[in-house]
């Protein structure tokens, strides 16, 4: 029993050494991209992971010099307003689907459905040509509605999943009791799907807060510009200043990085609810 | 009396229920139409003209297809895609499901950790990615080629530089960046296989290395199948990486679907043949994946949970 007991426990040991060593390895780009923004400029070339002395002055210097707020902000209207829509918009459908089962309901979720086999990349050139027929080019809705229906159909699979799966007793209880389908729709389907909505607001907000092509055609007018799409402008600005450019890209992918280390927990439980039912 | 005028508002209300509950599907299906199904009719019908010298669009049935056919690079595009597909998805799921079993059924207070710190570059904006491995692929100041050279590797140039290894190197990118999202596919689904069969899987002496390949490894297939439909898609869409490291170069030898509809369509400005290659990758796409779907059962969600 004891040797057994100890053979665990040197085998969880090893597995986590083994997992750190991993975890190391893994995170050289991440740790080579802020070790450069670091750097003072005689050892920016310098061809190794760490230097010293470390600076701050390349986050100052970039800071000051560029309109970061106004490019995050940019980034944050069009993201958050695309999430609202998608979570809106599909948790409807699928409470049209998965509860009051209207007649040819299916037969649209199933033609939904094949917007998730569509890449991207087939659909941007119709797209730039009808926002461009719209009069949408370097608009924040010209972003905004396209990703929401690109985004819909995977958040309605999930929501509609999680509504089957709530006892129906609850629905006919809200019938009985006199509300109508919105005040159904509002009491009872969304707060007993709230797992599903959190996670497919989660993942729709860091689908769409990286997306890069769509915004890369829409998006040419400079005030206008995302986070995603401003890195390609800088390592031209900056290619004789790697400290600036390695600077600014950290930057530019912290807000994401720290939002989802804050919201990590809440996704992962929902990813797990709803692998529940296999 | 009254049981008629019961029935009557009865009646009223399920007219009204029925035109307003309709309300429920009608944004999404407003957004489907405008947004996809008609691009898509949009870049069929384009694919079939093409344009004059004079800006007159005239009707040129399969030409601009049997152009884009007999294009040397869409057929360095296939084999891109058929390397990228074949590298990625199975390297990606052999990783990722590695992570997913040792976090998931041997780490406890760090399992948070893990889990968090793999999936970040799935996070990290992707043109900030781009640019880092650009500088570390670079010669003279990169720090692949001066830690390589301590295990045997020495890389006189960029590796994106030559158009040998440019689209290895590309994948290898690539790989890095998804292989979080293959982990925590695979976590969902080691985190939710019923006990009872692990337990009466090691009762029978099923362990380590045993229990992992013919109990475990079988159980996660609706996962594997998602992620092999997800990968599919997710290679015919590949751009940023590419666009941004290589640009499809050099000369063309690292070109995917994205760079070269990109190039066609608003670099040369040949809409004809830009939505040519639109409806060719969307068919494609189409194909390989209602094959998976109708062959392997394969799911598009990643919870493994909906019907296809």
């Amino acid at each position: 029993m004891m040797t057994l007991l100890s053979r665990n426990r040197i085998r969880g040991v090893v597995i986590h050494a083994v997992l750190f060593v991993v975890l190391g390895f893994w995170m050289i780009p991440q740790v080579y991209m802020l070790s450069i923004g670091l750097r003072t400029p005689a050892q920016a070339f310098d061809a190794a992971l760490f230097t010293w002395p470390v600076t701050f002055d390349n986050f100052v210097t970039v800071i000051r010099d560029n309109p970061l707020g106004g490019i995050f902000l940019n980034s944050l209207i069009i993201t958050v307003a695309t999430v609202a829509i998608v979570v809106a918009v599909s948790s409807l459908f699928a409470f049209s689907c998965a509860i009051l089962r209207l007649k040819g309901s299916m037969l649209l979720y199933t033609t939904l459905l094949t917007t998730l086999m569509v890449p991207l990349a087939s659909m941007v050139l119709p797209l730039a040509i009808l926002l461009k027929t719209f009069g949408w080019v370097n608009t924040y809705i010209g972003l905004i509605l396209p990703y929401a229906a690109l985004g819909v159909p995977f958040a309605m699979v999930i929501l509609k999943a999680f509504m089957e799966d709530a006892p129906r007793e609850l629905f006919e209880a809200a019938r009985v009791d006199g509300c109508n389908a919105w005040q159904t729709y509002w009491h009872v389907a969304l707060p007993l799907v709230r797992p599903a909505l959190v996670f497919v607001t989660i993942w729709q907000f860091i689908v769409t807060w990286n997306e890069f092509f769509l915004a890369l055609i829409v998006l040419t007018k400079s005030e206008m510009k995302t986070l995603t799409i401003v890195p390609m402008q800088y390592s031209g600005f900056y290619m004789a200043n790697p400290g600036a450019l390695f600077a600014v890209l950290t930057l530019i992918a912290l807000p994401l990085i720290l939002l989802y280390v804050l919201v990590q927990r809440a996704f992962v439980r929902g990813l797990l609810a709803g692998a529940v039912k296999g | 009396m009254r049981a008629g005028t019961a029935v009557q508002a009865a009646k009223r209300r399920s007219a009204s229920k029925a035109s307003t509950v309709y309300l429920f599907a009608l944004p999404a299906t407003l957004l489907f139409v405008v947004f996809i199904a008609y691009p898509i009719l949009w870049v069929a019908g384009e694919s079939l003209y093409t344009g004059t010298a004079d800006g007159r669009a005239v009707f040129a049935g399969f030409a601009n297809y049997t152009t884009i056919l007999s294009d040397p690079t869409f057929w360095i595009v296939v084999r891109n895609m058929v390397l990228w597909g074949i590298i990625t998805i199975p390297v990606q799921m052999l990783i990722g499901g590695l992570l997913a079993y040792f976090i998931e059924r041997h780490t406890h207070a760090l399992r948070g950790f893990f889990r968090t710190m793999f999936f970040l570059p799935v996070v990290t904006s992707v043109s900030v990615i781009s640019l880092v491995w650009v500088q570390i692929y670079a010669p003279y100041y990169g720090i692949a080629q001066e830690y390589l050279k301590h295990v045997g590797i020495v890389m006189m140039t960029s590796p994106i530089g030559d158009p040998k290894t440019a689209i290895y190197a590309l994948i290898v990118v690539n790989i890095w960046q998804w292989t979080g999202f293959s982990m925590l596919m695979y976590i969902a689904g080691i985190a939710n296989l019923p006990s009872e069969v692990l337990d009466a899987a090691r009762i029978d002496g099923a362990r380590g290395w045993r229990l992992g390949v013919h109990v475990i490894v079988p159980m996660l297939s609706p996962a594997t199948k998602s992620l092999l439909l997800l990968g599919v898609i997710g290679t015919l869409q590949t751009f940023p990486i590419v666009h941004l490291m290589t640009g499809g170069g050099p000369n063309r030898a690292s070109e995917v679907f994205g760079t070269f509809i990109f190039k066609q369509s608003f670099v040369l400005g040949d809409t004809a043949s830009g939505a040519a290659l639109s409806v060719i990758v969307l068919v494609i796409a189409l194909v390989l994946s209602l094959v998976q779907i109708a062959l392997l059962g394969a799911r598009l969600s990643p919870a493994g949970k909906d019907e296809p």
